[in-house]
């Protein structure tokens, strides 16, 4: 299956801007949210810090002279049950233990033995208040008698507040970014939009040269562009030149053949009919090359359908067509009448185009008995021509014998046959179909269907 | 009948002569265009026989200058090509039919033949003004369906003044179609002529096929049975 990021340089360009974006976005936020929580978590300490320096500073002696907490503290959420910040104070040697009021009712599990002098930020997870941020702080206290005695000074604040404040910031970060990020997606496809405008405009160009409205890209493009769309202009020339250079080459080979065919003809012609077998050889095999040769050269002009050429209207062809043939049969006094779209369009060669028509029509005209009508239509798929008579039409033996492919000019009887051997081998270089039917007028209905788009060497139905 | 032939290619445009010669036509031969407008203009050409490839002056080129200049004659165009795109330019120009090359010179008689009595409005190759019948492809006449015995110039006599039945045919007409470039013109030779068709077909006088208008011509009075 062919991956769609191959068909569209539209969406390469945005899937790259959009993972772009994303690293960007994704990476700011991270390092945002990382700074925060650092600078939260500092903040925390501080405050430890601070509580811890604020029980030292409520402490008082004893009798002894030893370190004592009053009940309650200066900071009311010491004093609050369950407030989130809670401190115990523990000197084992003297048996002593203290804890704040906040703490009633729980018991505190966060103190760690710490050395004089020591410090220790954790965060814990304790059972009974949650997830935690402890300080624990040790210090020395001399009593009266002289001796150092050693406590251990511990705050715990809850994480809650701290996290429910990370969840928030986080919370708005990202919905600033993700909307920013959007919109900035937006703008990025807006942006290549305008910028593979001129890309379309070719498109658009190339379809126009396509169904004929045009001959050449005549926009004016981006420099990126230019060289690309030059090329194509001199490519349509160059294809435009080589095809009439060839026509022109085989017209000329056909005259300077024909001409002395015609005089070997002539002189078979006018040693008369006395039955010598030279004579005879001689009239039939100059009239053998006379047919290989024009086969030949009308199958070889036949060029298909070529995309570079502007689609010449059918109408006028046929009308011109058809005030000849009036001439040629006369004393028919034929009745045409053309059912054919005034913008019709053939896509393709105009000798092609007059080859067939004229083939066709000079049949109608030539078995026709005194109706023939040209009907002809295009639609979204192509083009469908009928060329009907009312004559006899073909018999149903000629007909399949008339349209297979390949078979030699010279094979044929004189009649419809040859005309429309030449229609169908123009019609198959174009990729299209000639069908044989009975016409309501009486004879042969001759239908030709060329498919938009088709081109020379596709299969054909009668291959 | 005087036909203008023009063809480049002296093989094929000789024999075609002395064959067209040989049926009883009066041929004025050119090897080109302006050759070929030249006769046109000057001789009472019936019928034009015109190649499309010719030096000078291509064959479609005189056929528009013969056209413009109002010579009305019938011309029958030889293609080398046999496109169609040829004939219909060739035709368009005003030619009357084409043949494609190679082709039999039998082809090329009846397409001449035709075009001759289409010119006149005849469409039958067998003009049948009754009792007198000719018959344009095997050259002979009967008259009340007995055989009539003519001359060369006889025929051609009788067979322009039946293609021209009911019109006034003058004697410059006759002598200008009948007779070759180099010809002594001499109108009593026609006068002859017609005095002795005259005896062969009626002898009787019980027709009268033949009329004579003083001062002004011939005209055959049979009525067109076709």
């Amino acid at each position: 299956m062919k991956s769609p990021f191959r068909a569209s340089i539209r969406l390469r360009l945005l899937l790259a801007a959009s993972l772009v974006l994303t690293a960007f976005f994704g990476l700011t936020g991270l390092s945002l949210d990382k700074a925060f929580r650092y600078a939260a978590e500092e903040a925390l300490k501080n405050k430890l810090q601070s509580s811890i320096y604020a029980l030292l500073a409520a402490a008082v002696e004893d009798g002894k002279g030893r370190m004592t907490l009053p009940r309650n503290l200066t900071d009311p959420r010491f004093n609050l049950p369950d407030s989130g910040l809670y401190a115990e104070v523990s000197g084992t040697q003297v048996g002593y233990l203290w804890h704040s009021a906040s703490s009633v009712g729980r018991s505190l599990d966060f103190l760690q033995q710490v050395g004089p002098g020591q410090s220790h930020f954790q965060i814990y997870d304790s059972k009974a208040l949650g997830k935690l941020m402890t300080l624990n702080f040790g210090v020395v206290w001399e009593d009266y008698a002289g001796h150092e005695i050693p406590y251990v000074l511990a705050v715990a604040e809850s994480l809650q507040p701290h996290l429910e404040q990370i969840d928030a910031f986080r919370n708005t970060l990202f919905t600033w970014l993700g909307g920013v990020a959007l919109l900035l997606l937006l703008v990025q496809g807006w942006g290549l939009s305008w910028g593979l405008r001129p890309l379309h405009a070719v498109a658009e160009e190339l379809h126009a040269i396509e169904t004929g409205r045009s001959d050449r890209l005549s926009g004016d493009y981006p420099r990126e562009l230019k060289s690309l769309t030059a090329n194509i202009n001199s490519l349509i020339r160059h294809a435009q030149a080589r095809q009439q250079r060839y026509r022109d080459g085989l017209s000329d080979l056909a005259h300077s053949l024909k001409t002395p065919l015609a005089i070997l003809q002539g002189l078979a012609d006018r040693v008369g009919y006395d039955g010598t077998e030279t004579q005879h050889t001689l009239t039939e095999q100059v009239s053998r090359m006379n047919q290989i040769v024009s086969h030949q050269l009308k199958r070889a002009a036949a060029s298909g359908r070529s995309t570079w050429i502007r689609a010449l209207p059918v109408k006028p062809a046929v009308e011109r067509i058809a005030r000849t043939l009036d001439k040629v049969y006369v004393e028919k006094a034929m009745l045409w009448e053309l059912d054919i779209e005034d913008d019709l369009g053939f896509q393709g060669d105009e000798g092609d185009l007059m080859e067939v028509l004229g083939n066709l029509m000079d049949n109608a005209w030539k078995y026709g008995r005194s109706r023939v009508r040209i009907g002809g239509q295009g639609n979204a798929q192509g083009l469908e021509l009928h060329v009907e008579d009312d004559g006899n039409g073909i018999p149903q033996r000629q007909m399949a014998e008339v349209l297979k492919r390949g078979h030699r000019m010279d094979q044929h009887q004189p009649g419809q046959g040859i005309g429309l051997t030449v229609a169908h081998e123009i019609i198959s270089a174009y990729g299209g179909e000639l069908r044989l039917g009975q016409s309501d007028l009486g004879g042969t209905d001759v239908t030709i269907l060329i498919a938009n788009g088709g081109h020379a060497g596709d299969t054909h139905p009668y291959g | 009948m005087r036909i203008l032939l023009v063809e480049d290619e002296d093989d094929l445009r000789k024999p075609l002569a002395e064959r067209l010669k040989a049926e009883g036509y009066t041929v004025d031969q050119a090897a080109d265009g302006r050759e070929g407008l030249f006769l046109g203009r000057e001789y009472a050409i019936d019928l034009g026989i015109i190649d499309i490839g010719l030096p000078r002056m291509s064959g479609i080129e005189l056929i528009r200058a013969l056209r413009k200049e109002e010579k009305g004659f019938p011309v029958l165009i030889l293609t080398a090509r046999g496109n169609w795109q040829d004939k219909v330019e060739g035709l368009e120009a005003g030619a009357d039919d084409y043949l494609v090359k190679p082709f039999h010179i039998e082809e090329l008689l009846a397409r001449v033949n035709a075009l001759l009595r289409r010119s006149v409005g005849w469409s039958q190759p067998v003009l049948n003004c009754a009792p007198v019948v000719l018959d344009t492809r095997t050259q002979t006449v009967r008259f009340e369906d007995q055989p009539v015995d003519l001359t060369a110039y006889e025929y051609k006599v009788l067979e322009y003044l039946m293609l021209h039945a009911g019109e006034v045919v003058s004697k410059t007409d006759l002598t200008e179609h009948i007779y070759d470039q180099d010809w002594d013109r001499d109108s009593n030779v026609i006068e002859v002529f017609v005095r002795r068709l005259r005896k062969k077909l009626d002898p009787d006088e019980s027709y009268k096929p033949i009329e004579t208008l003083r001062g002004r011509g011939y005209r055959f009075v049979l009525q067109r049975n076709s």
